[in-house]
């Protein structure tokens, strides 16, 4: 085992910024290739009108879990060291349903309003100073509302952990709910297309 | 065959997700209960004794608050309650898998001898563990070497101002040094007493999270 | 007047970027299953080489409660949220992983926007609203988002591509709501978009 290469000493805090860097150019990258950098692109998949959202999240999602399920398995990587955050159902719900709703009013998401920033986007200024006020009134609100925040914590536990299935089965499931998924979208897709070629 | 080639690029990629998912049915990411053995390179690091720690060198961690290492004493919770390496923390062979014990961190183990913590050695070293490390002389090197070291009587003037260090180790973990009695009387004919072991007034083990109290938390 | 200025000038006056990165024809994006995997690999780097996943709403977070410890440090020091942020063990608050890491999406992003002609200074908005609204609406949007992505512990980013990646539970029931909310709010703001 000698991955999470920087848990094991393979290079000290200094040197994770750089990585810090570097990773984000790739993160920035892709997301831009995606057409992330445009809200109309992003928010079209509320609107049933372009599902690249869904097929780009669920595809990173698969990939980097089939990864790091081999890695693991293959000894590659320790998983026991990869950051696991605990869950905190309840706060978790609210600020999903919180976060959806910000996400088609405001029409980004903090990582894809740096890349909407990036490519000259006037209306992801205003996001972004939005979403520095909004956590700024958190922050001030935590003292008043930390029992909702810290409410119904379950520690970190997983789906498998949850359904009682083994790991292996769990991600058999999820990729295969994906391409369900990925399969429906593009019919979706092509149905629509269909209707504007009637139209 | 056809059917793959006329895929198109995500096509093939799904198909190859598919396969992938399937075959992880059977799979295990943490390694499950198997364990894997490399018995050469067992070997060899045996044979280097690059894995050993002298009872010297440990005391000398802990008189430094060394904080990059973890003690484990291997013995069972009543001797372990009558005393301990201070720092160390008490976890049997049996719960050894099960411990919270982390592969990029310094392992230590020690037992009495050294049988209990060798065999140990090996458990880790089977699960991956790189950094595993036997006390050598467990804990009766450890009374001998460092609780209470023996100045023998016939000790040449070297030997007299290095032990000079020994007895201020020794008075550091509560021991009490021992003057030898002349050469050709070994130990078990003229036994010396039995001193009484000293009252481990040291604080609970240090837990992981103590060596880096002060980082933030790794989220997002 | 505008009409009497050559178009060149206009445009060098109206686009502070290279030209040839908004004169060309826009390209297409790329295939998003391409983008997906694209992007997974660059999280699952980031598993592999930090032991963490990636992240957004953290860096904001820690941008924030550096400020507000530089301009008020006792208030600060009494907020439970703000510390947790400056625990930096000894090295400056900004010296924040997150925080280098979206310096690199911005310039990710940029590199990207360059190469396919997609860098102009725009508002993104449907043809049924005003550019104040949109603005106002990003602005508020973002609000929302910001709180909810503290509540959440995290945005989409870290949240559910990192977290869905390790299975855990409390990111799925999270995405999953992300979902919810987004489509449930949809219709109030159709015209924004459509």
């Amino acid at each position: 085992m000698s991955a999470p290469f920087f848990k094991f000493g393979l290079f000290g805090a200094e040197f994770s910024l750089v990585m810090a860097f570097a990773i984000g150019i790739g993160f920035g990258f892709f997301l831009e290739r995606a057409g992330f950098g445009s809200a109309r692109k992003l928010t079209a998949q509320f609107y049933f009108k372009d599902l690249a959202v869904f097929k780009v999240m669920f595809t990173a999602i698969v990939t980097a879990l089939l990864g790091l399920f081999y890695l693991s398995w293959a000894g590659v990587v320790d998983l026991s060291l990869v950051y696991f955050g605990p869950t905190w159902l309840l706060p978790q719900i609210a600020g999903g349903l919180m976060l959806g709703v910000g996400f088609v009013i405001g029409g980004y998401c903090p990582g894809t309003s740096m890349v909407a920033l990036a490519t000259g986007k006037v209306d992801a200024v205003f996001f972004v100073l939005g979403v520095t006020a909004g956590i700024f009134v958190f922050g001030e609100a935590y003292p008043a509302i930390q029992g909702l925040v810290n409410a119904t914590p379950m520690g970190e536990i997983t789906l498998p952990q949850l359904f009682g299935l083994r790991y292996g089965v769990v991600v058999f499931l999820v990729v295969l709910m994906a391409l369900a998924g990925f399969w429906g979208a593009g019919a979706w897709e092509r149905r629509l297309a269909r209707r504007a070629g009637e139209v | 065959m056809r059917y793959f080639s006329q895929l198109s690029l995500p096509g093939k990629l799904a198909l190859f997700a598919f396969a992938l998912g399937l075959v992880a049915v059977f799979g295990d990411p943490y390694g499950g209960g198997a364990v894997t053995l490399h018995p050469q390179e067992l070997a060899v690091l045996v044979q280097k004794e690059v894995d050993h720690v002298s009872v010297e060198r440990l005391a000398d961690w802990i008189i430094q608050k060394k904080s990059d290492y973890r003690l484990i004493d291997l013995r069972d919770a009543g001797s372990y309650a009558t005393y301990h390496i201070p720092g160390a923390e008490n976890v049997q062979l049996t719960g050894l898998t099960d411990a919270a014990l982390a592969r990029n961190e310094k392992i230590v183990l020690y037992s009495d001898g050294g049988i209990h913590s060798a065999q140990a050695w090996f458990l880790l070293k089977a699960k991956g563990y790189d950094a595993a490390y036997i006390l050598r002389g467990g804990l009766d090197d450890w009374k001998d070497q460092v609780l209470y070291p023996v100045l023998a009587a016939n000790a040449t003037p070297v030997e007299t101002a290095a032990f000079q260090r020994k007895k201020e180790v020794s008075a550091f973990f509560g021991g009490t040094p021992r003057l030898g009695s002349a050469p050709g009387v070994t130990a078990a004919a003229a036994p010396l007493p039995e001193p009484a072991l000293p009252k481990v007034q040291a604080p609970a083990a240090p837990t992981a999270s103590a060596a880096a109290p002060k980082k933030k938390k790794e989220g997002c | 007047m505008a009409s009497v200025l050559p178009s060149a000038v206009l445009d060098a006056a109206a686009v502070p970027i290279p030209r040839v990165a908004a004169r060309r024809e826009a390209a297409p994006y790329l295939n998003p299953y391409l983008a997906g995997v694209g992007l997974g690999l660059v999280l699952l780097a980031a598993f592999v080489i930090m032991g963490r996943g990636l992240g957004a709403s953290g860096a904001f977070s820690t941008f924030i409660s550096w400020a507000v410890a530089s301009v008020a440090p006792a208030h600060a020091k009494g907020n439970e949220f703000y510390q947790g942020y400056l625990q930096s063990g000894g090295s400056h608050p900004l010296k924040d992983w997150l925080i280098f890491e979206l310096l690199g999406v911005l310039v990710g992003g940029f590199v990207s926007g360059v190469l396919a002609g997609r860098v102009r200074k725009t508002v993104e908005k449907g043809p049924r609203i005003s550019t104040r609204s949109r603005l106002l609406l990003a602005f508020s949007g973002g609000t929302l988002m910001g709180f909810g992505a503290k509540l959440a512990r995290g945005c989409t980013s870290g949240q559910a591509l990192s977290g869905g990646a390790l299975l855990s539970v409390g990111s799925w029931a999270f995405m999953l709501m992300v979902f919810a909310g987004g489509y449930g709010a949809a219709w109030f703001v159709r015209r924004q978009w459509q």
